[in-house]
C-alpha cells in the first residue's frame, strides 16, 4: 500500500515537473489568454505523433519544433514572440520548449531528441551546448528532419544536418562592448602609472554565444591597448584564458583582464564573482557577457557603489541584452551601456527560414546584428524596438 | 542528569563554531587586502539573510530526525509567484509578500502531511515537492525571469528591510531582524511545546507517541515552519539579488542544511540548535564570499565548501561515538 502511494506520488511529481518544461511551449505571459489550440501544443512531447486535426491551408501542415536554451531571461521572452509572430503570419504551427535553465544541458539534448522522433517538418535549434547536441543532429540528418540554429550555433554539426544558422555576429558583438568601453577608459589607462585591471563576467564557458562575446571582448580590448603600447594579460577561468588570443603575462602586464566564471548560471553567484573583482582597488571597467551576467554586475553594485559615469565613481560597467534592470541601470548613468542583440527577430527570421527550406528554397548563414546603446541613444528608432523588458 | 548536560554541550559546539568564523574571518582578512572592507561585510550579509532564514526553518525537520530538501526550489518557486504578482498583476508589494508567506505555508504543510501523516520517508516526500516546487515556480512566472521592483523604481521600499540606505552608506539592518528571529526560535525549540515535542519526535518517536504526544501534529508543524521560514527567505533573496529565474534554486537547501548540521544540529535528530545554526551559516557565507577574494575559480570553491561540510559532520559522528563509549 505504502509502495503504492509512493508510486503514485512520484508519478504526480515528474509529471509536474513535464508539465513545467511543457508549459514553456505557449504560456508566455503576453499571450495567456490566447486560444485553447495553444494549450494543446502545451501538452506532452508525445502528441507530436497525433495527426494535425485543424490543418486549414497546405501551409498548415507544416509543424516545426523549435528549442530555446531555456525560458531564463526575457531576451529568450522576445526571441519566442518573434517565432510566434511569424507562426501567426505565414500560418504554420509551431511548438516551442526549453529546458528549465540554460545549464541544463542533457534536458535540451533529451527534448530534441523527443522532437526528431515526432518527426516534425524542421526544428529550430538554441544549443545550451556547442557540442552535446552533435547526435542529435546527426539522427536529425538521418530522419530528414532540417534543422536551423539560432541565437547558438553549432560549428561541429555533421555535414549537411544544419541547413542556416541565424545567429548575432557574437564575436563581433563582444568587440563592440569592449571598442566602447576602451573608448571611454582610453585616457585614464593611458595615464595610469601602476597596471590596470578590466573584469569580465560570463554565465558559462560551454556555449558557442556567450564563449565568443567573452573571447570577443577579451582579443579586441587586448588588441586595442596593445596597440597603444600597454601590455596585456588575461587571467582566471581557464577556458577564456586559453581561449584568448594571446594571454600574456600577468607580472610584466599594464592592462589586466581578469574572467570569472560561476558554478552555476544565477544572478547572486554572478554577483559574488562580480563583487569579488569590483572590489579590487585597480578596476577600470567591467564587461557582463549576458543578461543574467551584467545583472550579477549590478547587484554586486548595490553594496560596492563603484559603478558610474560621474566624479567619484571608480568602474564603467558594459553589459548585454536589455531587460529592466539592466534598461534602468543605464537610463541612470550606474552602467555605462550595453551591446543588444535582436532576439525578435532572430525568432521570426528562424520560423521564416524553417518555411523556405520545407519549400525547398536554398538558404544560407544569416549574421543578425548587436548594436552598443548607452543613454545618449536608447531612444534611437534603430536601438528601442531591441530593448526588451 | 541527561537534561542538565545537553544544552552545557551544545552551546560549547556554539563557541567552537563562532571560533571557526573568526578564524575564516582572521584568515580572508589576511590573505586579501580588498576583503578588508566594510562593503566585504556587506556582501556576505547579502548571502547570510536567505541561507540563514531557510536554516533556521530547515533545523526543525532536521532536528525531528527527517530533512527539508523542498526548500531551495521553494524559494525561487515563492518568490517568483510572488514577484508576478508584482510585475504583471500589479499587486502592492505588502500583498504580495503575504501571498508569497501563505504560499510556503501551504508547501510546508504540504510535507508535514506527506510525511507526518502519511508516514512517507521524509527524503522522498520532500524531494517530490522539491520537483513540485521547480515545475509551480516556472509556471507561475510563465517560465520566465522576474524581477522585484529595483531600487529607485515604485516599491522598491522592501529593500530597505534588509539593506538601509542612508545617503551613500548601506546598512545591513537585515542582520538585526535574522539575529532577533533565531534568538526567538531559539526560545520556541528549547522552551515551547512545538519545540521541545520536535526535539522528543527525533530523539524517540516511539517514546513520545506512547508519552501521549500528538505526534502527527508536532511533525507537521516542523515542516510549516520550515516553509514559513523558505518564504521569508525567498523574500530576502528578492529584496538582495532582486532577480529570481526559474529552473534554478536547487542547491540552496544544501547551504542552508550544511550551516545547521556545521551549527550542531544532529545530523540523525534529536538535538540541536538555532543560535548554533545562525552562527553555522556564517561559515558557509563566508567560503562562498571569501574564496574568490583569494583567486579560487568557481568548482573549487564548491570542492572547499564540500570538504568543511564532511569535516563538520565528522565532528558530530565522533562526539556522539563517544558518548555512546561513555
Amino acid at each position: 500500500m505504502k509502495k503504492k502511494v509512493l508510486a503514485t506520488i512520484v508519478s504526480a511529481a515528474m509529471v509536474a515537473t513535464l508539465l513545467a518544461g511543457c508549459g514553456a511551449a505557449a504560456e508566455q505571459p503576453a499571450a495567456q489568454e490566447a486560444a485553447p489550440a495553444k494549450e494543446e501544443a502545451a501538452a506532452p512531447a508525445a502528441d507530436a505523433a497525433a495527426p494535425a486535426a485543424d490543418a486549414t491551408a497546405e501551409v498548415g501542415d507544416l509543424d516545426f519544433k523549435i528549442v530555446v536554451k531555456s525560458f531564463q531571461s526575457s531576451y529568450w521572452q522576445a526571441a519566442v514572440q518573434g517565432v510566434n509572430q511569424a507562426a501567426e503570419e505565414l500560418g504554420v504551427k509551431v511548438e516551442c520548449n526549453g529546458p528549465n535553465a540554460e545549464s541544463d544541458i542533457a534536458d535540451q539534448v533529451n527534448m530534441l531528441t523527443n522532437y526528431i522522433n515526432g518527426n516534425p517538418s524542421g526544428i529550430g535549434l538554441a544549443a545550451c551546448d556547442q557540442s552535446a547536441c552533435l547526435d542529435a543532429l546527426q539522427m536529425a540528418k538521418d530522419a530528414g528532419i532540417p534543422v536551423v540554429c539560432f541565437d547558438s550555433g553549432c560549428p561541429d554539426a555533421p555535414e549537411g544536418s544544419v541547413y542556416s544558422t541565424i545567429a548575432t555576429d557574437n564575436y563581433g558583438a563582444g568587440a563592440t562592448a569592449a571598442e566602447n568601453l576602451y573608448k571611454a577608459l582610453k585616457d585614464t589607462i593611458a595615464s595610469a602609472s601602476a597596471p590596470v585591471r578590466i573584469g569580465e563576467v560570463n554565465q558559462e564557458s560551454t556555449s558557442e554565444s556567450i564563449t565568443l562575446r567573452g573571447l570577443g571582448f577579451i582579443d579586441k580590448f587586448a588588441e586595442l591597448a596593445s596597440a597603444d603600447g600597454k601590455k596585456v594579460a588575461v587571467v582566471g577561468n581557464e577556458f577564456y584564458v586559453n581561449g584568448a588570443k594571446d594571454k600574456g603575462d600577468e607580472a610584466t602586464a599594464d592592462v589586466i583582464i581578469e574572467v570569472a566564471v560561476p558554478a552555476q548560471t544565477t544572478v547572486e553567484l554572478c554577483a559574488t564573482e562580480a563583487s569579488a573583482i569590483m572590489n579590487k582597488s585597480d578596476v577600470l571597467g567591467i564587461f557582463g557577457s549576458n543578461q543574467v551576467a551584467a545583472e550579477g554586475i549590478l547587484s554586486a553594485n548595490e553594496n560596492l557603489n563603484k559603478l558610474g559615469t560621474e566624479a567619484g565613481k571608480t568602474i564603467l560597467a558594459a553589459g548585454f541584452d536589455a531587460g529592466s534592470v539592466i534598461k534602468g541601470a543605464i537610463k541612470d548613468g550606474k552602467m555605462f551601456g550595453a551591446v543588444t542583440q535582436s532576439p525578435l527577430a532572430m525568432g521570426k527570421t528562424t520560423v521564416e527560414t524553417l518555411v523556405k527550406i520545407a519549400y525547398g528554397t536554398p538558404v544560407s548563414d544569416i549574421a543578425t546584428d548587436g548594436y552598443w546603446y548607452d543613454n545618449s541613444n536608447m531612444d534611437a528608432p534603430d536601438i528601442a524596438p531591441n530593448l526588451y523588458d | 542528569m541527561e537534561k542538565k548536560k545537553a544544552p552545557a554541550k551544545i552551546f560549547k559546539q556554539e563557541l567552537i563554531v563562532f571560533l571557526v568564523v573568526v578564524a575564516l574571518l582572521i584568515f580572508f582578512c589576511a590573505a586579501s587586502e580588498d576583503f578588508r572592507k566594510y562593503t566585504t561585510i556587506l556582501t556576505i550579509m547579502d548571502y547570510s539573510y536567505y541561507i540563514v532564514l531557510m536554516a533556521i526553518g530547515v533545523a526543525f525537520p532536521l532536528i525531528t530526525g527527517g530533512v527539508d530538501l523542498s526548500i531551495g526550489t521553494g524559494l525561487v518557486c515563492y518568490s517568483l509567484a510572488g514577484g508576478y504578482m508584482i510585475v504583471h498583476m500589479g499587486l502592492p508589494v505588502w500583498l504580495a509578500m503575504i501571498v508569497t508567506i501563505l504560499f510556503g505555508i501551504v508547501i510546508g504543510t504540504l510535507n508535514g502531511f506527506l510525511i507526518g501523516v502519511m508516514g512517507l520517508p521524509p527524503f522522498l516526500a520532500t524531494l517530490c515537492t522539491c520537483m513540485i516546487t521547480r515545475g509551480l515556480g516556472s509556471i507561475c512566472s510563465g517560465n520566465f525571469g522576474i524581477s522585484w521592483p529595483a531600487s529607485g523604481q515604485d516599491g522598491s521600499w522592501f529593500r530597505n528591510i534588509f539593506k538601509y540606505t542612508a545617503g551613500d552608506t548601506k546598512i545591513p539592518l537585515g542582520f538585526i531582524w535574522v539575529l532577533i528571529l533565531a534568538i526567538v526560535m531559539h526560545y520556541v525549540l528549547n522552551h515551547t511545546k512545538i519545540g521541545r515535542y520536535t526535539i522528543a519526535i527525533g530523539s524517540n518517536k516511539e517514546a513520545a507517541i506512547l508519552s501521549g504526544i500528538n505526534v502527527k501534529f508536532y511533525h507537521i508543524m516542523a515542516y510549516v515552519i520550515s516553509g514559513f521560514f523558505a518564504a521569508l527567505a525567498a523574500i530576502a533573496y528578492s529584496a538582495v539579488f532582486g532577480t529570481v529565474l526559474p529552473g534554478t534554486g536547487a542547491g540552496f537547501e544544501l547551504e542552508a542544511i550544511g550551516g545547521a548540521i556545521i551549527g550542531g544540529v544532529s545530523a540523525t535528530g534529536g538535538a540541536g540548535s538555532i543560535i548554533g545554526t545562525f552562527i553555522g551559516v556564517f561559515v558557509i557565507c563566508l567560503l562562498k564570499t571569501g574564496l574568490p577574494f583569494i583567486g579560487l575559480q568557481a568548482n573549487w570553491q564548491q570542492i572547499v565548501t564540500g570538504l568543511v561540510l564532511i569535516g563538520s559532520v565528522m565532528v558530530d559522528i565522533v562526539k556522539k561515538s563517544k558518548e555512546a563509549k561513555k
